[in-house]
């Protein structure tokens, strides 16, 4: 068991340090080397904290990495306003061809670029030519349009009429 | 706070406002740009999606403007950037005592090259043990207050002046005698 009292001078040299350390990162902004500490608080205390308030600045990221973060929180936000659950793709038709159309702008932030106004076809194109990762709209959330079912039940119907064309036509 | 409450798209301004704070606090924890990148990026887009789950927990005697939304998202950082640590650790497969110096023998000493005092005080952090390192560069890098870090921490304020104290003994020990780990 910690002796009581060498608990209690534990919490006083705690709080000496505490206050201590309180004025010496006030005073950054000032950029004061030291500022006054009571005369309890162990001088090599003192000399640690100023090494590392000296010593364990600010890093701030890269100036892309913060630009993409951004776009991508915007990405997500934009969706959650949606009612879309968080992170959920749009739901695609099994084998169907996807082919993601940049919705028509609308007034989001300020600092949201508008969507290309770019054809479909174009659209398409694009998405031949490039990864799905790389893919990337910065302005509203692209809204997905199904083509692949179409076709597919267009060809079902031809295919049907001309069964039955054929089975209509006396046999030879 | 409110307004990105009410509206997620709102949430930019709050992102700018912490994203060097949280990348700090990951870059000395985790001790290289790409992870601290990848848990800064984990952290925010967690935050945006839990950000309707944020109780407000400022009092009106606390001050106007006052939020602790700031402890609330570094309560997320936290847990990131210690997932993150212990993946860096399994990748890295170094042995737990050189395991503990991550943080020290990578970038965040690289900014001091040529400074060996900088580097000597960096690793007697690095190898300082978990909440006792966390508490410090939260208090040092991002001037946190105690009542702030026992927020993050999950801790009483009293446990985490205790917690300081004794992390800065150690550095200064560690500082007067190098070489020798933090007890």
């Amino acid at each position: 068991m910690t002796d009581p009292r060498s608990r209690d001078r534990q919490e006083v040299e705690a709080l000496l340090t505490d206050a201590y350390l309180d004025s010496l990162l006030a005073a950054r902004d000032r950029r004061a080397f030291d500022v006054p500490a009571d005369p309890g608080l162990d001088p090599a205390l003192r000399t640690a904290a100023r090494r590392l308030e000296a010593e364990l600045g600010r890093v701030h990221p890269s100036f892309r990495f913060e630009e993409r973060l951004a776009a991508q929180l915007r990405r997500r936000a934009l969706e959650l306003s949606a009612g879309r659950p968080f992170g959920a793709a749009p739901r695609e038709a099994a084998g169907a061809l996807v082919v993601q159309i940049p919705a028509p702008p609308r007034p989001v932030a300020a600092t949201v670029r508008r969507a290309p106004r770019s054809s479909p076809l174009a659209v398409a194109r694009r998405i031949g030519r490039q990864p799905a990762a790389m893919l990337r709209f910065d302005g509203p959330v692209p809204r997905p349009v199904l083509i692949g079912g179409a076709l597919t039940s267009a060809a079902l119907s031809l295919a049907g009429a001309y069964i039955a064309w054929r089975r209509s036509r006396p046999s030879h | 706070m409110a307004a990105a409450r009410r509206d997620p798209v709102a949430f930019e301004p709050l992102y700018r406002r912490y994203l060097a704070q949280v990348y700090s606090f990951a870059y000395y924890e985790l001790g290289n740009h790409a992870d601290a990148e990848d848990a800064t990026e984990r952290t925010f887009l967690q935050a945006l999606a839990a950000l309707e789950r944020f109780e407000e927990r400022a009092r009106p005697e606390d001050g106007d403007g006052a939020s602790t939304f700031r402890v609330w998202l570094f309560q997320i950082a936290r847990n990131v950037v210690a997932n993150q640590r212990r993946q860096v650790r399994r990748r890295s497969e170094l042995p737990l005592d050189q395991a503990a110096l991550v943080a020290g023998t990578a970038d965040p000493a690289e900014i001091a090259v040529h400074r060996g005092e900088a580097r000597a005080a960096l690793e007697a952090v690095a190898r300082l043990p978990g909440d006792r390192r966390r508490a410090l560069l939260l208090r040092f890098v991002d001037q946190m207050s105690t009542a702030e870090i026992a927020g993050v921490l999950g801790r009483s304020e009293g446990a985490v002046r205790v917690l300081i104290h004794r992390a800065l003994r150690s550095v200064a020990r560690d500082l007067t005698e190098p070489g020798d780990a933090a007890r």
